[in-house]
C-alpha cells in the first residue's frame, strides 16, 4: 500500500470525534473503498501543522481554529490551504468550576446558566481574587463560549479572570492540584470532574448558544481540487457515520468503540453521558453535569457560513482579529457546495441557504431544505441576543 | 532487533560518557551573550542526547522542563530564546497561546518556519519536532534565523534517530509475534493432520499464495477459526 493511497485523518481524544472513529471502525470508509488511517493527535497544534504540511489529509477541528489558520493567526502557515466541507458536531462542552467557586453558587438549587453567571459575578466581586480559568486552545469554541458566558454576567474576561490553556485531558488533574479554578472543555471532562467531586458544571455550551457548531471536518484544499472523488467518498462515509452516532440506540456501541485505549481510553459509562439519549445517564447534582453532542440532527453536519461569521465576530470582539481585517476569505473556506454533493448521494436534506440568523427560535422550527425541511431545535443565545448573518456570505465587509 | 538495541545502548553510553563533561558547561562568563534554548522533551534520554549535540555545535545555554513544572511556567521563569518542543506533548497548545501579542504577553513566541525548505519542515513535523523563537529576547538581539536553524536541524536529526530505533524495535516485536503465530498454526496443523512440520509449513505457504496473503495472516486467521473450518481435509 503506497502512502498516497491512504487517506490520513487526525482526531483528538474527544467524544465529538465519534463520527470519524465510527466511520473507520464500522467500515463506512471501507465501503467507499477508502483506506483511512486515523491518527490520534495530542494537540490541536499538531493537527494544524500536519494539515498545513500535507502529513494529514483531513482532521477534526474547532471552527475558530480553522478560521484562525485562514487568517494566519495560528499554525505554522504551511503551504497547504484548508477547507471546511462539513461539520462534525453541535454542543458538547461544559463550563466546570471547582467546588470552592461552585459551592456558594449552587447551594440554593440547580439554576440556569444565566443565573449561574450572575452568581459567579457576585462571588468573584466579593472575593476580590482572580480565578484561573482554563480553555483548551485560544482559537477554540470553548474560549469564545466561556468569554460569552462571563461577559453576559458582566465580567470582563480580560481583566477579572486569568485565562490559561490546558489540554482537555489535563483539566481534571489541574483542578485537583488547584492550578485552575475552572475550565471549559469538551465532553466528557466536565463529567469526570463532577464524578471525582472536584467541580460542578455551571453551564453547557448548549445553554450559552443552542446548537452552535462545535467541531468541523477540515481537509486540505489540494485533496478537494486534485482528488475530488476521494473527498466525496470520505464525506459520504462521514455523513452515514454521523447518522449512526446520532441514534440513541447505538450509544452503547459507539461508547464502547470510543472507550478503546487507542481512542479515548476512558470508561464506556462516562463516554455514554455525552452521547445522544444521555439525559438518564448523567451523574446527579449540579445544573447539568454533561452536555450532549449532536452529530446529525438539527443540520449538525452542515458547514454554516453564518456560524463561521459568528465565530469571526466573537474573535474580533476579544481582539484576536483587528476590526479592519477582511474576513470574507476565511469564511469562504466553509464549503457548503462540497457538502451538498455528498449529502445528496447519501439522502440527507440540504439547506437551501448557506447562512441563517441565530437567536430567533425558542422552540423547534423547520429549516427550508431539499428534498424535505429539516426539524431544528432552538437557536437562542444565553443573553437573548440575535445574530444576523452577512449576505452574500462571501463579502464579509 | 540486535541493531536497535546496540544503537540505543550506544546512545546511552555516549550520553553517560559525555554527561560528565556536560556539567562543566559555560556557567561563568557573560551569559547574556549566549542563546537560551529550552528543550521541552519528556523523553529524558533523547533530550540528553540532543543537549550534548547542541553543546558540540553551539555555545547555547540549555534548559529542560523539570518534572512537575508546566511548559508555561518554565518559559516564564527561564525566558528562553528558542524552544524545542516534542510534538507528543499535549501542552503545545498552551505554547500556541503565547504567540499572541498582548499586554499580558510582552514577549510573544513565534514558530520557527523555514519557508524556503518545505522538505525540512515536513521532516521536522514527521520526526515530531516543533520549535519556537521568542521575539524581543532579553539576550543577544533576539534569536536570529541563522542561529536557530542549526539547533532545529540537530533536534530533527536526533528525533529521527530515536524514531528509527522505536520503529526498528516495533517491527522486530511484530516479526517475533508473527513467527510465534506461524509456529502455533504449524503445531496445530501437525497435530490435526498428523503431518510433519515441512508439510504444515507448505500448506500455509500454498494457501497464502492462493489467497494472495501473507503467511502470518493465514496463520492468524487459522488460529482465530480455532482450527475447525480452516483445517485441511
Amino acid at each position: 500500500m503506497t502512502r498516497g493511497s491512504v487517506f490520513r485523518i487526525g482526531v483528538l481524544r474527544l467524544t465529538d470525534a465519534a463520527s470519524l472513529i465510527i466511520a473507520r471502525e464500522l467500515g463506512y470508509f471501507a465501503r467507499e473503498d477508502l483506506d483511512v488511517a486515523l491518527s490520534v493527535e495530542p494537540s490541536w497544534s499538531n493537527i494544524a501543522d500536519k494539515l498545513a504540511y500535507g502529513l494529514l489529509d483531513g482532521a477534526m477541528m474547532p471552527p475558530p481554529l480553522a478560521l484562525a489558520l485562514q487568517l494566519g493567526l495560528s499554525g505554522s502557515d504551511g503551504p497547504e490551504a484548508i477547507i471546511v466541507p462539513a461539520a462534525l458536531s453541535l454542543n458538547g462542552n461544559t463550563v466546570t468550576l471547582s467546588e470552592r467557586w461552585a459551592a456558594p453558587m449552587l447551594d440554593v438549587a440547580p439554576l440556569s446558566a444565566i443565573d449561574n453567571v450572575r452568581r459567579f459575578t457576585a462571588v468573584l466581586r466579593k472575593r476580590r481574587t482572580k480565578p484561573v480559568l482554563a480553555v483548551v486552545h485560544t482559537f477554540s469554541t470553548h474560549n469564545l463560549l466561556l468569554r460569552y458566558w462571563l461577559a453576559t454576567g458582566g465580567i470582563n474576561p480580560d481583566r477579572e479572570v486569568t485565562f490559561t490553556v490546558v489540554p482537555p485531558a489535563d483539566t481534571v488533574e489541574a483542578m485537583a492540584t488547584g492550578k485552575i479554578d475552572g475550565f471549559c472543555a469538551g465532553a466528557p471532562w466536565g463529567e469526570i470532574a463532577a464524578r471525582a467531586g472536584l467541580g460542578r458544571t455551571v453551564a453547557t455550551s448548549h445553554a450559552i448558544w443552542n446548537h452552535g457548531t462545535e467541531k468541523v471536518f477540515a481537509a486540505r484544499r489540494a485533496v478537494a481540487e486534485r482528488q475530488p472523488d476521494r473527498l466525496q467518498a470520505a464525506l459520504r462515509a462521514l455523513l452515514r457515520a454521523s447518522l449512526y452516532c446520532d441514534t440513541p440506540e447505538h450509544a452503547q456501541s459507539v461508547a464502547e468503540i470510543l472507550s478503546h485505549p487507542h481512542y479515548l481510553g476512558l470508561p464506556t459509562e462516562i463516554i455514554l453521558t455525552s452521547l445522544p439519549g444521555a439525559a438518564t445517564r448523567r451523574s446527579g447534582g449540579g445544573y447539568a453535569s454533561a452536555d450532549v453532542s449532536v452529530f446529525a440532527a438539527n443540520g449538525a453536519t452542515y458547514p454554516w457560513r453564518s456560524h463561521a461569521q459568528w465565530f469571526l465576530q466573537q474573535m474580533t470582539r476579544w481582539g484576536y482579529i483587528g476590526s479592519d481585517v477582511d474576513c470574507s476569505a476565511a469564511c469562504d473556506a466553509f464549503r457548503p457546495d462540497l457538502y451538498a454533493e455528498a449529502a445528496r448521494s447519501v439522502g440527507i436534506s440540504i439547506p437551501t441557504i448557506s447562512v441563517k440568523s441565530e437567536g430567533y427560535h425558542d422552540a423547534t422550527w423547520h429549516l427550508p431544505a431539499l428534498p424535505t425541511a429539516i426539524a431544528m431545535g432552538p437557536d437562542r443565545f444565553l443573553d437573548g441576543a440575535r445574530f444576523e448573518p452577512v449576505w452574500p456570505p462571501s463579502r464579509q465587509d | 532487533m540486535v541493531s536497535a538495541i546496540s544503537f540505543s545502548s550506544a546512545i546511552g553510553e555516549m550520553a553517560s560518557r559525555l554527561l560528565g563533561l556536560g556539567t562543566v558547561r559555560c556557567e561563568a562568563g557573560n551569559l547574556s551573550s549566549h542563546l537560551r534554548v529550552l528543550l521541552a522533551d519528556s523523553d529524558v534520554e533523547r533530550a540528553t542526547a540532543l543537549e550534548l549535540r547542541l553543546h558540540e555545535i553551539t555555545d547555547a545555554v540549555i534548559f529542560r522542563v523539570p518534572a512537575g513544572s508546566t511548559l508555561l511556567d518554565v518559559v516564564a521563569a527561564q525566558a528562553p530564546d528558542v524552544i524545542i518542543v516534542d510534538m507528543a506533548r499535549p501542552d503545545r497548545d498552551a505554547l500556541d497561546d503565547l504567540r499572541r501579542v498582548g499586554a499580558d504577553n510582552p514577549r510573544p513566541v513565534v514558530m520557527f518556519i523555514d519557508r524556503d525548505d518545505r522538505a525540512f519542515m515536513e521532516e521536522a513535523i514527521a520526526a515530531g519536532v516543533s520549535s519556537y523563537n521568542v521575539v524581543g529576547a532579553y539576550n543577544v538581539v533576539g534569536a536570529a534565523f541563522p542561529d536557530v536553524k542549526p539547533i532545529v536541524t540537530a533536534a530533527v536529526a536526533i528525533f529521527r534517530r530515536y524514531q528509527q530505533v522505536a520503529d526498528d524495535l516495533h517491527s522486530a516485536r511484530m516479526q517475533l509475534k508473527e513467527r510465534e503465530t506461524v509456529n502455533r498454526a504449524k503445531s496445530m496443523l501437525m497435530k490435526q493432520r498428523d503431518i510433519g512440520e515441512p508439510q504444515a509449513y507448505r500448506w500455509l505457504q500454498r494457501r497464502a499464495m492462493n489467497e494472495n496473503k501473507r503467511i502470518a495472516d493465514i496463520a492468524a486467521a487459522l488460529l482465530d477459526e480455532g482450527g475447525e473450518k480452516g483445517a485441511p481435509k
